[in-house]
């Protein structure tokens, strides 16, 4: 009988098997088991920087930066009692460090709201004789952030960058931070985003709920940005008053002699249907332009409704007086002369102060 | 012209002074509700800067009794009283030395010293290299415990430092006094577990004249122009760029009493508690800076203005539109309409007649009949029935 030979697929497979195997094995060393000798749990300092904002998708919900994250512990593993205590540390850059990384314990900082991956990473390693380590990472990548445009385009946005302890519980390991880290955490001197304004960073701990009722910690690092308001109000806000102003038209170009509606009706009613179709189209811009202020309750939202409904008002005022008489019919021609000469003021005050409000309530 | 008046005009001074009326009403209506509102919000406000002076205050307050607790517990040790009794300083660093680095690295005891009476250093577990030096001149606190043997707690500016300490006389197992030991709690990660716990942010100003005179031991980098503001330097802060626009060196040049105020920095409104900080002596040693973003509370307010403005403009508007419309609508225009046709009576003029006239008000009716009759007899129209 002759001997079988496995074929070329199984043993593919099983290259595949070993090479994972290994990997394991080497993550496995590489990790090692977290320092357990000043107790439980071990504290992680971490601070972040923001070097660059390279972009902000508020649609999206989104930014792309370079960060640098800065990640600080002490293994007592690593302290090297022949050496003097104020010997320099032995620093370690890009390749190196990475090589280095893979003998000693890390802790399984994670940045948590990141999307995909990296698309730079670099490392930097210090490892001081008395045990401390700083692991210095700068990154590139897109991350969540949550976006807020109740105040548009008076609004202020906080971009997150969350590095989190994965895998190990608050009770094995915990995330801090101190005055260094705090000094550290900064965006840089010459960050700068198109459109807004770079605030500060601040620095907020929080936990994230782990397997089996268990909690892993988190920092996060918030960047704010205030928005500058001005591109946007003359791309939006200017049409969005000025299209307020067609309904307003409708009303105030009619005019009555001794009780008689002088312009037909179905002239004002066409300038109120295309004040609609003017409505709707800008509508239909603005939401493609800025998805995220198709949702929820924000001062662009309150303007179209506004504009919807001084339409909704100028049919009905031309319907009801202009083509039924109704005031008329009701009580006498003078009484609708009078309140039509009150709705040709009252209502532009009206709608404009709405409209001038709205503004000011996100402003403020 | 009456007597050399200009006659009234109804249609028009009727009109205005019900308008003036409505808007005067109407806006001290407005005005009352609003001083109403913001008062409201002011109370808000001022239990939001109690509660950030309660917090800090009752965070100190239990930093001091875990200071002392820590020292009471080190005291109670047998092998501590017999090392401290025999002036065993090596002793008493190998007993107490990986002890204090672990309590260091995990739960911000920053200093940790042994004195011998009145108040000489006798061994910082936190620098063990200095020793026996007098301390007598600005620990008080030491020198109080020494004196009285009795356990003490306060803020103090130490050799290595600002901290909260809790000092408790030794003694051996005989009751005999044998000098004092103290703990020293880092404000840092107070201060920053205060951030995390209450989302407040704090810096502390200490002194610039202690800290020289005392704090031989801290890092000079933090005597550093970017730390000065005022006489007082920023030794620790939650978020120091956020104080740096939140606190300024008039801010800090007068703090016997908790100042509170509001003030603007990086576009939100925040509010800022500035508490004195004294030792166990009464001195002032520094300012705690507490702050917290108020600008929740302050939108609600300008927002509820602008509002109350918009409804009150709504309102007046409303209300002077049904005057016009009553006085003009059912009573001047129809008066005028009949005050024309009588005009006419004097001229040669066809009369013609009144349209909608049968819906004028009742009391008109009279002047409308009136009128048809003179109109029937010049043969203008029917008599009315």
């Amino acid at each position: 009988m002759m001997a079988r030979f496995p074929s070329l697929g199984a043993l593919t497979r099983l290259l595949i098997v070993f090479a994972a195997f290994c990997a394991i094995h080497d993550a496995k060393a590489a990790s090692g088991d977290f320092p357990r000798d000043k107790g439980l749990p071990v504290l992680v300092n971490v601070g972040v920087a923001f070097i660059e904002i390279l972009g902000f998708d508020e649609n999206a919900g989104t930014f792309e930066a370079t960060v640098d994250l800065r990640v600080g512990w002490t293994d007592s593993r690593l302290a090297r009692a022949d050496v003097p205590a104020n010997t320099p540390p032995e620093t370690l850059r890009d390749v190196a460090a990475e090589t280095r990384m893979k003998s000693i314990w890390l802790p399984p900082v994670v940045l948590s709201n990141q999307i995909g991956e990296a698309s730079a990473s670099a490392y930097g390693l210090r490892i001081f004789s008395d045990g401390r380590v700083e692991l210095l990472r700068r990154v590139t990548a897109r991350f969540t952030t949550d976006v807020d445009v109740g105040r548009f385009p008076f609004d202020h946005q906080k971009l997150n960058v969350a590095p989190a302890l994965r895998g190990l519980t608050v009770a094995q390991a915990a995330l801090r931070f101190d005055q260094s880290d705090i000094d550290f955490s900064r965006p840089a001197r010459d960050a700068q985003l198109t459109g807004w304004s770079v605030g500060l960073v601040d620095l907020q701990s929080s936990t994230i709920p782990g397997w089996y009722n268990s909690s892993e910690d988190r920092v996060i690092a918030t960047l704010s940005l205030e928005r500058q308001p001005g591109l946007v109000v003359a791309s939006i806000f200017i049409p969005l008053f000025a299209s307020l102003l067609i309904p307003l038209l409708a009303i105030w170009l009619n005019f009555m002699k001794d009780g008689v509606f002088q312009v037909e009706t179905h002239e004002m009613v066409n300038i109120i249907i295309g004040g609609l179709f003017t409505v709707i189209a800008l509508n239909f811009t603005v939401y493609s332009t800025y998805v995220v202020l198709s949702v929820g309750d924000n001062t662009v939202n309150r303007l179209f409704a506004l504009n919807y409904v001084t339409l909704a008002m100028a049919l009905t005022v031309n319907i009801l007086f202009a083509r039924f008489n109704l005031i008329a019919r009701i009580f006498q021609p003078y009484v609708q002369e009078q309140v039509y000469y009150l709705i040709m003021w009252a209502v532009p005050v009206a709608a404009l102060s709405i409209a001038i409000s709205l503004m000011l309530t996100a402003y403020v | 012209m009456v007597g050399g008046l200009e006659t009234m005009k109804f249609r028009r001074d009727a009109t205005v002074s019900l308008a003036i009326a409505i808007i005067i009403v109407v806006a001290g209506a407005a005005v009352l509700s609003s001083r109403l509102f913001s008062g409201m919000t002011d109370d808000v406000e001022k239990n939001q800067f109690k509660l950030m002076q309660a917090i800090v205050e009752t965070a100190f307050t239990d930093a001091e009794n875990k200071a002392l607790a820590r020292a009471d517990l080190i005291v109670d040790l047998p092998n501590v009283q017999r090392l401290f009794a025999s002036r065993d300083r090596a002793g008493l660093l190998a007993e107490l030395g990986g002890a204090y680095a672990n309590q260091k690295a995990r739960y911000g005891i920053d200093q940790a010293q042994f004195h011998v009476p009145p108040a000489t250093s006798f061994l910082r577990l936190h620098d063990p290299a200095i020793f026996g030096d007098d301390l007598t001149v600005f620990r008080p606190m030491v020198v109080a415990v020494n004196r009285l043997r009795e356990p003490a707690k306060g803020i103090t500016i130490a050799r290595n430092g600002p901290a909260i300490f809790g000092v408790t006389p030794v003694f051996d197992a005989g009751g005999k006094h044998l000098g004092s030991f103290e703990v020293g709690i880092d404000f840092g990660p107070l201060l920053a577990s205060l951030k995390t716990a209450y989302a407040l942010d704090l810096a502390l100003f200490i002194d610039e004249q202690g800290l020289q005179d005392f704090a031989n031991g801290i890092d000079p980098a933090v005597l550093s122009e970017e730390n000065r503001v005022g006489r007082y330097i920023c030794f620790k802060s939650t978020n120091a760029a956020l104080t740096g626009d939140l606190v300024a060196p008039s801010d800090l040049a007068v703090v016997n009493e908790p100042v509170n105020y509001v003030r603007e920095a990086q576009g939100l409104v925040r509010g800022v508690t500035l508490l004195p900080l004294n030792n166990s002596a009464g001195t002032p040693v520094g300012v705690i800076a507490v702050t917290s973003d108020f600008s929740g509370s302050r939108a609600a307010v300008n927002r509820s203005h602008v509002w109350q403005t918009l409804i009150t403009l709504l309102s007046i508007t409303i209300l002077i539109g049904i005057v016009i419309v009553v006085i003009r609508g059912f009573l001047i225009r129809p008066l005028q309409v009949l005050g024309n046709r009588f005009e006419r009576l004097n001229s040669d003029e066809a009369l013609e007649p009144i349209e909608g006239a049968e819906r004028f008000p009742q009391e008109l009716q009279v002047f409308v009949r009136l009128y048809e009759k003179v109109r029937a007899r010049r043969g203008g129209g029917s008599l009315p029935s």
